[in-house]
């Protein structure tokens, strides 16, 4: 029936709707609203950084609000606990084999020694490459599980 | 467009897309076709064909994937290039895809196999084949790239 094209101020309900597909991706709640357009980040050294959006992209004048909003989001990031990789942990049977010696973002098995970041799901990745996926969304890339909602309510109440 | 803004970036997306081609290459899905003929890592062509018992069934479109300096932390730009685009409502007459996980839905855990395969379901979910309603609205002032379309995601039941 619908139309593919989003109408201009359209919100996240809208997503919310669209998710009856059996898509994982869909059944995730949107626990806020980074989108595509917002600025994205990059990780140099350890600490993600700012830099705009690429060109074509409806660009976000560079506000103070935005510096907040990224200032916190690497405080949130940095809660979540880190360690050094220790070993594949092959008696886990709930998570395939797979997703336990294997970062799935950038496909490269764990090496010992190498560090990680554990999420609130038990989903472990590299450091450098999930703390890049979470300055842009604040999910698991593995099961869509919000990594912010028990952080934020101690984190963002001042 | 550079390889990356960061030497670790750069890294990381060389390696996973060589990754993605190997696996793409040895361990293709039913109906996804790869054949490495280009030989630029940020740009690829794989062609899929419509599952039997469906309405494309045997059809064989070619698909485009161009990965920004961002991938896998943004989705490739994905669409359809060629002589014909499959006649279907998500699918544009200049072969852009009203896709969610093109989109927002995007995670890094998803790759070139498994658009894929979501696209073919999405090919093989449609009980009707006709064009998207705003087809020709789209067209007039459809932008080159579908990355600066902001879709607005219905669900898939077609
Ligand atoms: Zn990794
Ligand atoms: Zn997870």
């Amino acid at each position: 029936m619908g139309n593919c094209l989003k109408s201009q101020g359209s919100d996240d309900i809208s997503l919310l709707q669209g998710g009856s597909d059996g898509n994982p991706a869909h059944q995730q709640s949107r626990s806020e609203s980074y989108s595509s357009a917002s600025p994205m980040n990059e990780s140099q050294d350890h600490l993600p950084f700012y830099y705009p959006p690429p060109e074509g992209s409806h660009g976000n004048q560079v506000n103070e609000e935005n510096q907040i909003r990224i200032a916190k989001r690497i405080g949130l990031i940095q809660n979540l606990p880190t360690g050094l990789y220790d070993g594949c942990k092959k008696n886990q049977e709930s998570v395939s084999l797979d997703s336990i010696c294997t970062c799935i973002i950038c496909m490269v098995e764990f090496a010992l020694e190498d560090p990680v970041r554990y999420l609130p799901c038990m989903h472990t990745y590299h450091k450098k490459c999930i703390d890049d996926w979470l300055m842009r969304r604040l999910a698991c890339p593995s099961c869509l599980e919000p990594v912010d909602a028990a952080l934020l309510s101690t984190f963002d109440t001042s | 467009m550079s390889i990356g803004r960061t030497s670790n970036g750069s890294v990381l997306l060389a390696k996973r897309l060589m990754r993605e081609k190997r696996d793409i290459t040895e361990n293709a899905p039913e109906g996804v076709v790869f054949s490495d003929s280009s030989d630029s890592l940020m740009r690829w062509n794989v062609d899929i064909v419509g599952a039997s018992g469906t309405l494309y069934e045997n059809e064989r479109y070619t698909l485009r994937f161009k990965f920004s300096a961002a991938y896998p932390f943004e989705a490739p730009e994905v669409v359809f290039v060629g002589e014909e685009v499959p006649v279907h409502p998500h699918v544009y007459s200049n072969g852009h895809i009203c896709l969610s996980i093109l989109g927002d839905q995007w995670s890094p855990v998803l790759s070139v196999s498994s658009v894929c395969v979501s696209i073919l379901s999405m090919l093989s979910s449609c009980k009707e084949k006709k064009k998207p309603p705003d087809d020709s609205a789209y067209m007039r002032y459809a932008p080159s790239t579908p990355r600066n379309t902001t879709w607005h995601f219905h669900d898939d039941d077609v």
